[in-house]
C-alpha cells in the first residue's frame, strides 16, 4: 500500500521553495545555510520528534543538463525535499506523527520551512497539518533497513544484541550453572537498562565518513 | 581485445617478479632540471613487461614510481599536476582521516622517512641473490650521484622469509601469503580460476584492463580518472606503498591464550582469523584440517565462492581474505566488488623468528606492502575504509579485519561456526592490533612512453 508498509509510514514532503530575487542570500541557500548548522545527534528536531526512524532533508534546485542526447528539462521551482521513515498508522498515524514534529521541533521547522511558499507555521496546528498534507508525495520506496518494528522496538533490538553480544563475549567457556546464574541477573539488568535517546550513536567511528565512498 | 603494449608498461604493474630480494630506494629530488637528467639516466634501466625468454631472466630488476610531490620537483606543468586525481594529489598522510590511520597508525607516528614527507621517488629494485641486489643498487646510486638530481632519503630492504633455511612465500605471523591477485584482460599470465572476476555462469574471467591501468575502459566501460596529456597517463597506474609493521609477540601471545580457549585448538583458530589455514589451504574448501594437496593444485587453491557459506559456518564472514576479496559473498554473483578488486606485491622485511623463539614486537618485522590500482579511491582506499576499518558491508557492525584492523585492544571478532561439536560458535575479544602503520605514500608508475616524456620535458597537456 502506498506510503504504509506494515506500521511504517513513508513521509515524503516537496515544498517549493520562495523564489524572490530581491532576497539576499536566496531563500534556497539560506535554507542550505540552516541545514548546515542542524545537529544529526539527540538534539537533531527529528530525534527529538517521537517516532522518526529516519529523516533527510534536501534543498533541489533544478535537474541537471548531462548533455546529448538527454533533452533539456527545468523544475518549476526550487524545492525542499523532506523523505522520512516514521512510525504512523493511516491518516490519524500520520497527523499525530506532525503534531509531534511541530510541538518539539516547532522552532527548528519553522526556520526552515519558512523559506516555503505558502507554510503557515508551526504553532497552528490544523493549518500546519493541512499544509504539510498538501505538499506530501506517494511513495513505495523505504530506506532498506526497515522492518515492522517501531522506532522503540527498534532500539530495544538493537540494545539488546549489543548486550547479548558483550555477555557472551565475557562468558564463554564458563560452566553451564555458572553461566546460567549470570545469564538470569544479565537478563535483570537488561529489563531494567534504560532506552538511550534517540538519535544518539552507540558507538562512535573513529573514521572520516560521509566521503564519496559512502 | 588484443594483448597489452608490454615493452611500454614496467614490469612490476605486470607482474611480481617472485625473486627473493627487494630494496626500496626513497628519494628526494633536488632540482628540476637534474632531476630530469636523473629520470633519463635510469630510463634504459628500467625493467619492462617484456616477457622473459628461457634462460634470459635478469639477476635484478628496477621499477619507478613518482609522489605527486615529486612529479611537482620536476617541474611537470600546472595543468597537468591539477588533472591528478585529488587523493593521488593529496598523498597518503591527508587521507589519514578516511583511511583509520589514526592512534598508533597517525602520520605523525611513522617511521622519520614519512614523517619528514619529502619522498618524491620510489625506485623498487628486485634481485636474485645479495652480490646482484648490491650490484644494481650502487649503480643506482652512482647515476643518483652522478646527475646531482636527487639525495637519498632512505631505504627499505625486504625479502623471502628464510625459514630452514629455504627462502619461503610465508610472512611473519606463518601464514602463506600471495594468493589470488586479479587477472586483467590482455596481461599475459599464467592464471588459475578465482582470480578474475565471477561470470554468471560460475566461470571465471579476466577483469577489465582498466581496473588495473590507466587509458583502457575499467569494468563500467569507462575510461578511469588520469592525469592529461592522456599519452601520460596511458600505460601507468598508481601505486599505494605501506610499511606494515607486524606485532610478532602480540599475535603469538593472543592466539596461544585465546586458542587455548577455542576447542578447535589455536592453529584452526588462526586459520579462522585469516580465512586459510598457514600454509595456504583455503579455510572454505577445508575447514577441518589445512589440506597441502588443495594447495598444490592450482585449479583449485583460489577456486572458491561464498554463497553457499552465507552464515559463515566455514570461513568466517569477518574472516581477512573474506572482507578483503568478499568474492559473491554480498550476492549478485559477485558483481558488487568486481570494481574494488586491487594488485598486491610486497614482500616482508625482517629476520623470521620460529615459533619456538623469544621475539618481541619492537624488532622490525613486517610486510613492505604496495597495492596497484586504476583508482585509489575508488579500489584501495574503499576496501581499507569499508571492508578493513568497518563491517557493515558484511553485516558485522563496527567489527574490522581481524588482522589487518586498527583494533587498540577493542577489537572483537565472530567465529560463528555451527551446531557440530568440532566448530563451535566463538568470540575473540579485546582485540589487539596485530598490524600496524609505520609510514608510505602514494605513488604513480608511469609507462616507459610517459617516463621519456617526463625525463625530456615533453609533458604537454595542451
Amino acid at each position: 500500500m502506498a506510503n504504509q508498509n506494515g506500521t511504517m509510514y513513508g513521509l515524503t514532503i516537496l515544498s517549493p521553495i520562495i523564489d524572490d530575487d530581491k532576497a539576499v542570500p536566496s531563500h534556497d541557500l539560506q535554507i542550505r545555510a540552516y541545514l548546515a548548522s542542524l545537529p544529526t545527534d539527540r538534539q537533531s528536531p527529528f530525534a527529538q520528534a517521537p517516532g522518526t526512524h529516519l529523516a533527510r532533508l534536501v534543498v533541489m534546485d533544478d535537474v541537471i543538463y548531462v548533455g546529448m542526447p538527454s533533452c533539456e528539462e527545468h523544475l518549476k521551482s526550487k524545492y525542499l525535499v523532506f523523505e522520512s521513515n516514521i512510525d504512523a498508522t493511516g491518516e490519524s498515524g500520520l497527523d499525530r506523527y506532525l503534531t509531534g514534529l511541530a510541538q518539539h521541533s516547532g522552532t527548528h521547522i519553522d526556520a526552515i520551512w519558512s523559506h516555503c511558499v505558502g507554510y503557515p507555521g508551526a504553532s497552528e496546528i490544523p493549518a500546519f497539518l493541512r499544509y504539510m498534507k498538501a505538499c506530501q508525495l506517494t511513495t513505495t520506496f523505504y530506506f532498506a533497513a526497515v522492518n515492522n518494528k517501531n522506532l522503540q522496538q527498534t532500539q530495544r533490538a538493537l540494545q539488546t544484541q549489543r548486550a547479548v553480544a558483550d555477555f557472551i563475549a565475557s562468558h564463554q567457556g564458563l560452566a553451564a550453572a555458572q553461566t546460567q546464574a549470570a545469564f538470569n541477573q544479565f537478563l535483570q539488568q537488561l529489563d531494567a537498562m534504560p532506552l538511550p535517546p534517540a538519535g544518539e550513536p552507540h558507538v562512535v567511528r573513529a573514521i572520516k565518513t560521509g566521503g564519496k565512498n559512502e | 581485445m588484443s594483448k597489452l603494449n608490454a615493452t611500454d608498461i614496467q614490469g612490476f604493474v605486470l607482474r611480481g617478479y617472485n625473486f627473493p630480494l627487494a630494496r626500496h630506494l626513497f628519494l628526494r629530488i633536488t632540482g628540476p632540471e637534474s632531476g630530469r637528467a636523473l629520470v633519463d639516466a635510469l630510463l634504459p634501466l628500467i625493467t619492462t613487461g617484456q616477457r622473459w625468454d628461457q634462460g634470459a631472466k635478469p639477476l635484478s630488476t628496477v621499477n619507478i614510481g613518482f609522489t605527486h610531490k615529486g612529479l611537482a620537483a620536476l617541474d611537470l606543468p600546472l595543468a597537468t599536476l591539477i588533472s591528478f586525481p585529488v587523493e593521488f594529489q593529496q598523498g597518503m598522510r591527508s587521507r589519514a582521516e578516511i583511511l583509520g590511520d589514526r592512534g598508533r597508525n597517525a602520520p605523525e607516528n611513522w617511521d622519520a622517512l614519512w614523517r619528514d614527507n619529502e619522498v618524491h621517488v620510489w625506485l623498487g629494485v628486485n634481485a636474485q641473490t645479495a652480490p646482484a641486489m648490491e650490484s644494481a643498487c650502487s649503480r643506482l646510486q652512482e647515476l643518483v650521484e652522478q646527475s646531482g638530481g636527487a639525495v637519498l632519503l632512505g631505504s627499505q630492504d625486504a625479502g623471502m622469509l628464510i625459514i630452514d633455511g629455504q627462502p619461503t612465500t610465508r610472512e611473519h605471523f606463518g601464514f602463506t601469503d600471495g594468493f589470488g591477485n586479479p587477472d586483467y584482460l590482455g596481461v599475459e599470465r599464467t592464471s588459475q580460476p578465482g582470480q578474475g572476476k565471477l561470470m554468471p555462469d560460475g566461470s571465471w574471467a579476466p577483469l577489465a584492463t582498466g581496473e588495473l591501468l590507466l587509458g583502457y575502459a575499467d569494468e563500467a566501460g569507462e575510461l578511469p580518472v588520469a592525469p592529461i596529456p592522456h599519452l601520460l597517463a596511458s600505460n601507468g597506474t598508481f601505486m599505494i606503498f605501506r610499511k606494515l609493521h607486524q606485532n610478532v609477540a602480540t599475535y603469538r601471545a593472543y592466539l596461544e591464550e585465546w586458542g587455548a580457549r577455542y576447542s578447535g585448538g589455536k592453529q584452526k583458530l588462526a586459520s579462522k582469523l585469516i580465512g586459510r589455514w598457514q600454509d595456504g589451504t583455503p579455510v572454505e574448501l577445508s575447514p577441518e584440517r589445512p589440506d597441502p594437496s588443495l594447495v598444490k593444485d592450482q585449479t583449485r587453491n583460489t577456486n572458491f565462492t561464498f554463497s553457499e557459506d552465507a552464515a559463515g559456518a566455514r570461513c568466517p564472514i569477518g574472516a581477512h581474505v573474506r572482507r578483503v576479496n568478499p568474492r559473491d559473498a554480498f550476492g549478485f554473483k559477485g558483481r558488487l566488488i568486481n570494481r574494488r578488486r586491487i594488485t598486491r606485491r610486497g614482500l616482508p622485511y625482517g629476520p623470521y623468528v620460529p615459533e619456538d623463539q623469544p621475539v618481541s614486537d619492537a624488532a622490525e618485522h613486517g610486510v613492505a606492502m604496495m597495492v596497484l590500482n586504476a583508482s585509489i579511491s575508488r579500489q584501495f582506499e574503499f576496501v581499507q575504509q569499508q571492508w578493513i576499518e568497518y563491517g557493515n558491508d558484511a553485516h558485522l557492525g563496527n567489527d574490522k579485519d581481524p588482522l589487518m584492523g586498527n583494533h587498540g585492544g577493542e577489537g572483537r571478532f565472530l567465529v560463528q561456526g555451527d551446531t557440530t561439536a568440532s566448530n563451535p560458535p566463538f568470540v575473540c575479544s579485546n582485540l589487539p592490533s596485530f598490524v600496524e602503520l609505520r609510514g608510505g605514500d602514494y605513488f604513480f608508475l608511469p609507462s616507459i612512453t610517459a617516463l621519456g616524456m617526463i625525463a625530456l620535458e615533453l609533458v604537454d597537456p595542451r
